[in-house]
């Protein structure tokens, strides 16, 4: 089953005042449910942007995006919001967690901004981190935990919500060697045992070796998957 | 807890910001405090006049007059529309006008032939009301016990003459708390001392008077009455309610009104600053902001976020604004009232209005620095650095 679908997506971003970057030249490609996949490309290829786009972060120019059947690019800022809230998860490079929360927080305020009420986001969240080993270190602030840590945390944070599809832009981009092969090494057994989907955008050969499958970009347009 | 943690993130800014507000909302109590006493100062003298008109002769000066006659007085209540006039004496309490804020401490003698007709509210905390047999005689106000170590049988010295207090008013934030009542003989005596010795021999000393005290009949309008008396001899100057709150009422409220500006322009300054923090503070959590909103932030939520900030930021504020002002009043009223001069009031509604605009200063502060947040672009605002 298809669960997202890009369809010759344009995107253009303007930089300055007769400054455009076209990101994005009609790129198309699928993912199926269950899937762990890797968009790799050199830098500028518009890798990022097309995570962006079928993250519901932002709308193409022109251009589809479905997710789960349904076509997210038309819809309102607010309806984007939600649907980000509760079908997408997010993992981004250099962690982003935020400094004053500590990781339960970090977790629990994904779910809280997707409806669930204080207590019981901060039980999800448990269990989330938990998942991830790290529930020996619920209260410890970013600035207390390790890198590694704090990937398995943006980890958590993004499965809180028990997402559709969870997104990652270089998930292992500030992390050594040892310590990104264990966040992917996690990554695939949560795909492989919860069916989990995963469309992951890195310059990593470690992640794309243990993908299913790797999309190729180049100059905004996927040129091999 | 997250927004303290939040607002506290950059401690010394966090704490200047505070100050700001703190400074703006210490000025604006105890300056409305200063407000508040003069508007109850001038409340009582409208419930004081609102049935009556008060006459005095030649050039008033705000307090009785030149020395005018009884008999003359008494004379207007030949006129229908006068059921009782009666004659005053209205001196300083010091002999030498001392720079004091606010109103003098008073003498006030009476012939209390308008004392069933009297309406104001007053009561006795202590001891019992004058007569007209009581030669020697003093009642109090609640300012002057401390003042004058006026306590019922206590012997008081009042311009050099010898009283013995028979009764203690209740407070009533008015004039008579800073005035001692005596019959209208032993303030003509010390009256006539007052006066230039080469105008004395001509003077009968219990005919004195400074002015009077006109309660009309019932049914009679006293803005009428005091129109009739002063046109029926233009030497009367008579003020009925409406003229006291032209006269009056006008002047201290512009008092008021300068009082509150000043209050306000510190606030103004205190709200800027936490316009300029809560900017600040959007400007370098950019990449939160674009995480949360990749999380689902709705614009709503992190509007009510930053909001939430600056409304704690003004909370803080007005509450240490609050608590300076209320131990500055104190300490103020407390220094003062060896002299009866306690010019500071904290009323409820100042206390209360002062932490809800202190709140709003912040909420309304945050308002554009915080819709500014919630209008960014996720994906730009991932990019900051």
């Amino acid at each position: 089953m298809v669960i997202l679908t890009a369809n010759n997506l344009h995107k253009r971003y303007q930089l300055g005042k007769n400054n455009f970057v076209h990101a994005l030249r009609g790129a198309s490609l699928e993912v199926v449910k269950g899937e762990m996949v890797a968009i790799m490309g050199p830098s500028g290829s518009g890798k990022s942007t097309i995570m962006h786009l079928m993250g519901c972060l932002d709308r193409p120019d022109e251009g589809h995006v479905q997710l789960s059947g349904r076509r997210v690019d038309n819809l309102s800022g607010r309806e984007l919001t939600k649907i980000r809230g509760k079908e997408v998860g997010f993992i981004f490079q250099g962690f982003n967690l935020i400094p004053t929360l500590s990781a339960a927080d970090n977790v629990s305020l994904a779910a809280e901004y997707a409806g669930t009420s204080r207590r019981k986001a901060r039980d999800a969240a448990d269990a989330a981190l938990a998942d991830v080993g790290m529930g020996e270190r619920l209260n410890h602030k970013p600035s207390e935990l390790s890198g590694g840590e704090q990937q398995r945390v943006a980890i958590a944070r993004a499965l809180v919500n028990d997402p559709r599809i969870v997104l990652g832009d270089e998930p292992t981009g500030d992390l050594d060697t040892e310590t990104s092969d264990e966040i992917i090494e996690m990554m695939r057994k949560i795909n492989e045992d919860n069916d989990t989907t995963f469309v992951l955008v890195t310059h990593n050969p470690e992640i794309s070796d243990a993908c299913d499958r790797v999309i190729h970009m180049r100059d905004g347009q996927v040129t091999d998957s | 807890m997250r927004t303290i943690r939040n607002v506290f993130r950059r401690k010394l800014r966090a704490f200047l910001t505070i100050s700001g507000i703190t400074i703006g909302i210490f000025a604006l109590v105890v300056m409305g405090a200063m407000a508040e006493k003069i508007t109850l100062l001038v409340d009582g003298g409208t419930e004081f006049y609102k049935d009556k008109v008060t006459v005095t002769e030649g050039e008033s000066h705000g307090l009785g007059g030149d020395p005018m006659s009884v008999e003359k007085i008494r004379s207007l209540e030949n006129m229908d529309e006068v059921a009782v006039a009666s004659a005053d004496i209205s001196i300083t309490l010091e002999e030498e006008m001392s720079a004091t804020f606010g109103m003098p401490d008073l003498i006030t003698g009476t012939d209390m032939r308008g004392q069933d007709l009297e309406t104001f509210p007053i009561s006795f905390a202590d001891g019992r009301d004058l007569t007209t047999g009581d030669l020697g005689k003093v009642i109090i106000g609640s300012d002057l016990v401390k003042k004058l170590d006026g306590r019922v049988g206590n012997t008081i010295t009042v311009r050099g003459r010898e009283f013995e207090v028979v009764g203690v008013l209740n407070k009533t934030f008015s004039m008579p708390d800073k005035t001692v009542y005596m019959n209208l003989s032993d303030a003509q005596d010390i009256f006539y001392e007052t006066l230039p010795e080469f105008i004395r021999p001509n003077l009968d000393k219990t005919n004195l008077a400074t002015g009077g005290t006109i309660y009309p009949t019932p049914g009679t309008d006293p803005d009428q009455l005091a129109d009739k008396i002063t046109a029926m001899d233009n030497n009367l100057e008579a003020v009925g309610p409406q003229k006291f709150q032209d006269n009056i009422a006008a002047t201290t409220g512009i008092f008021t009104m300068i009082v509150y500006g000043v209050a306000l322009i510190s606030l103004v300054v205190g709200g800027l600053s936490v316009i300029n923090t809560m900017t600040m503070s959007v400007y370098e959590r950019t990449r939160e902001i674009g995480i949360r909103k990749a999380l689902g932030a709705s614009d709503g939520m992190i509007i009510r976020q930053f909001l939430g900030e600056s409304g704690f930021i003004g909370l803080m504020g007005g509450l240490l604004g609050l608590g300076f002002g209320a131990i500055t009043i104190s300490l103020l009223n407390k220094w003062g009232e060896a002299s009866g001069n306690q010019i500071f009031l904290l009323t409820n509604r100042l206390v209360i209005g002062s932490v809800v605009f202190a709140v709003f200063l912040g909420v309304a502060s945050g308002l554009y620095p915080a819709w500014h947040a919630a209008r960014m672009n996720p994906v730009q605002a991932l990019r900051h650095e």
